[in-house]
């Protein structure tokens, strides 16, 4: 099946499972328009919430960091890790927009991908197509031919089943030695210093609690007022996305603890002894300053407008530069905020249905319109 | 995507575009006797309080379409060349899309007559509206010669304009917004009373009307009411997934462009095979692709 006609059946198939969700569980729009509320409240006074944010990941026993850019956080990350580590990845695009995984492994770490999608783009070379579903591009047969490289009795006539499953064997031969898991999150509680992430796989509850350093990279938009809020997010994250209930929800505040004895809570206890969260900035800050920018920060990285982009639906990951994991709406929004790049902007067809699906209902169009206009005064 | 590409192309758009409009009005040199021919013999009033607004948008489609082709050429003219070039080949529409929106044009104004009197027209006064301005996000001159417009309109006393299309309608909602443009403006869509039409479609939005100047239902109880069929199908006609037919991005990648048509065709086409536009860019764009009709080709 050619592009094309794969993401058309992808996305028909998104819309009406998303509209299901929103029938089945009327709470999810609720949560969602309150979210909306508490995220703005955070990009409107930013530098404090960064400031309670890490004075709070403290008070658990972790670390914390703000990082300026993109060398800022490669630097930090490097420094946490250092040399001959194994490292596990979930799925994170702040990862991917500071090329951490390359920059790691050239300080001689050995370093995988555990979301399965992510891990099918590793080994293939390629780069992500969606921010929830990276390896959306490829079929059955592509992965077949991927996972090959490392299980040689899978081959293209391989069931997916088999397929997945050579890719646990595999992955679960890492996790047992890993020292460092890397992960994103999807919210941070600033009123607690936790962080809240959401899967299906099991792989980041995995990469959270066995290896014995936990680091937790993404941007200081990602932060909202409470620990309530982080659920909320994850909870609107996955409706939106298609993937309702979700089949893991992940929180972790500081180190492992335990207070079993006499009720005193000490760490570590049995997972990581080290939790270190950095905050990426990369343009963040500024852009929670541009009225006409900030309310792109709103963004919870659904991906769900991506499927209603014409543009998206013709030239899927060919159109946003690869120096951005974020592509589709939101991402000639993001490219910008962390690239400063204008120019994906010149193709948007205003054909707005991305506001109509975003459930943070930012006006997609109108943000873009101003990068249009960035662009534009340039030349 | 081509970024380099892209930054030429709109370089070289934004210099052209802006001076034809502020010398002329209009957003290349055009055939203005092709553009007025609709309104011969219909007894229109020249100007005055209420007029129908076309900016030229159902004469000229064929050649918003091809603009990324005429660019080039137009950049490499001078203007006495550009002019010489009227009527020529170069920008004039074939002469059956003009015969047909010579026959939408007259079917609009008829309409609209119904609930309006005395409605005129500027003929080959008319301005263009900007909207290549505003869509490819030239602000500051999209401003500019909104005033100019606003200015324009003043001065010959215009009270009230009736729009044909979502273009031109969205871009003077554009220019209230960004420089008070204050004379009253509707869609024709939303003022004429009832009327009658016939068939069975599969609907292709305008993203403007449906997405930007909430006519989705407008349209739909408008054409219900008429007696047209309507086929819906939630995965391609639903107001967040129906997008765009490519015309947008036209001007600086017209293979884009014709591959949005495409797919965009494809999906309407897998709901009914007859499909119904409320745009004259949605027509020329997926008019290559499907069967398809102007919605003032089936209400009358
Ligand atoms: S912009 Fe809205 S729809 Fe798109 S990924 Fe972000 S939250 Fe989801």
């Amino acid at each position: 099946m050619n592009w094309v006609d794969l993401i058309s059946t992808v996305s028909g198939g998104n819309y009406m499972e998303v509209e299901r969700i929103l029938k089945e569980y009327p709470y999810i729009a609720e949560l969602a328009d309150h979210l909306r509320d508490q995220k703005m409240k955070v990009i409107e006074n930013l530098d404090s919430y960064v400031s309670m944010t890490i004075k709070n990941v403290e008070r658990l026993g972790g670390h914390a960091y703000l990082a300026k850019d993109k060398d800022d956080a490669r630097k930090i990350a490097g420094e946490i890790v250092g040399e001959d580590k194994i490292v596990v990845f979930s799925k994170t695009n702040v990862a991917y927009e500071i090329g951490l995984r390359e920059y790691l492994e050239s300080r001689h770490n050995e370093v995988w991908e555990t979301d399965l999608g992510e891990y099918l783009i590793q080994i293939s070379k390629g780069w992500p197509t969606h921010i929830v579903a990276p390896a959306l591009g490829m079929t059955r047969e592509d992965a077949a031919k991927a996972v090959k490289k490392i299980d040689p009795s899978i081959d293209e006539n391989s069931k997916i089943e088999d397929v997945v499953a050579a890719v646990r064997k595999f992955l679960m031969s890492k996790y047992v030695k890993a020292d460092i898991g890397i992960t994103g999150a999807n919210a941070v509680a600033a009123d607690s210093g936790a962080i809240a992430l959401v899967e299906n796989e099991g792989n980041i509850r995995i990469d959270t609690v066995m290896p014995q350093t936990h680091i937790s990279i993404t941007g200081i938009d990602k932060i909202v007022p409470t620990l309530r809020d982080a659920m909320d997010e994850v909870m609107v994250q996955s409706a939106y996305a298609g993937l309702f209930p979700p089949t893991y929800i992940n929180v972790t505040a500081g180190p492992s603890s335990t207070a079993d004895i006499e009720l005193k809570r000490v760490s570590p206890a049995t997972g990581p002894k080290n939790f270190h969260l950095i905050l990426m900035d990369d343009g963040r800050m500024d852009a929670s300053r541009d009225e006409e920018l900030k309310e792109a920060l709103l963004c919870i990285k659904c991906g769900r407008c991506y499927f209603s982009c014409p543009i998206y639906r013709v030239l899927g990951k060919d159109w946003v530069s690869t120096k951005s994991p974020y592509n589709g709406p939101t991402g000639v929004m993001w490219n910008y905020i962390t690239n400063k790049d204008p120019w994906p902007a010149s193709y948007c067809v205003h054909s707005g249905g991305c506001k109509e699906v975003c459930p943070m209902r930012i006006n997609i169009p109108e943000v873009i319109k101003y990068i249009k206009y960035i662009g534009s005064k340039s030349i | 995507m081509d970024e380099d590409r892209v930054r030429k192309q709109e370089a070289l758009i934004k210099s052209i575009l802006y001076r034809n409009l502020m010398e002329d009005y209009t957003p290349f040199p055009l055939d203005k006797k092709l553009a007025v021919k609709w309104a011969n013999g219909m007894n229109i009033p020249k100007g005055g309080r209420v007029i129908l607004y076309t900016s030229y948008m159902y004469q000229m489609a064929s050649v918003f379409k091809s603009y990324e082709k005429y660019v080039p050429t137009l950049g490499s003219l001078g203007k006495s060349r550009i002019l010489a070039s009227i009527g020529s080949r170069l920008i004039k529409p074939k002469d059956e899309d003009i015969d047909r929106s010579v026959r939408i044009l007259q079917n609009v104004y008829r309409m609209v007559s119904r609930v309006k009197a005395d409605v005129g027209y500027l003929y080959e006064d008319e301005p263009y509206s900007g909207s290549l301005l505003y869509e490819l996000g030239f602000l500051d001159e999209f401003k500019e010669y909104g005033k100019k417009v606003l200015g324009f309109f003043r001065d010959r006393g215009v009270e009230e304009i009736i729009t044909v299309d979502p273009h031109t309608t969205n871009t003077l909602t554009n220019l209230k917004k960004y420089i008070n443009f204050d004379i009253p403006f509707h869609s024709y869509l939303s003022i004429i009373g009832t009327v009658k039409g016939k068939g069975k479609f599969v609907m292709h939005d305008s993203c403007l009307y449906s997405r930007f100047l909430d006519m989705y239902d407008t349209i739909r109880d408008k054409m219900k009411s008429a007696g047209v069929d309507l086929v819906e199908d939630p995965t391609v006609t639903g107001k967040g997934v129906g997008f765009c037919c490519g015309g947008p991005v036209g001007p600086l990648n017209a293979d884009l462009s014709d591959s949005i048509a495409k797919a965009r065709a494809a999906s309407l086409k897998s709901v009914y095979e007859d499909v119904l536009v409320a745009c004259p860019l949605c027509y020329v764009n997926l008019e290559p692709y499907c069967s398809i009709k102007d919605i003032a080709e089936v209400i009358e």
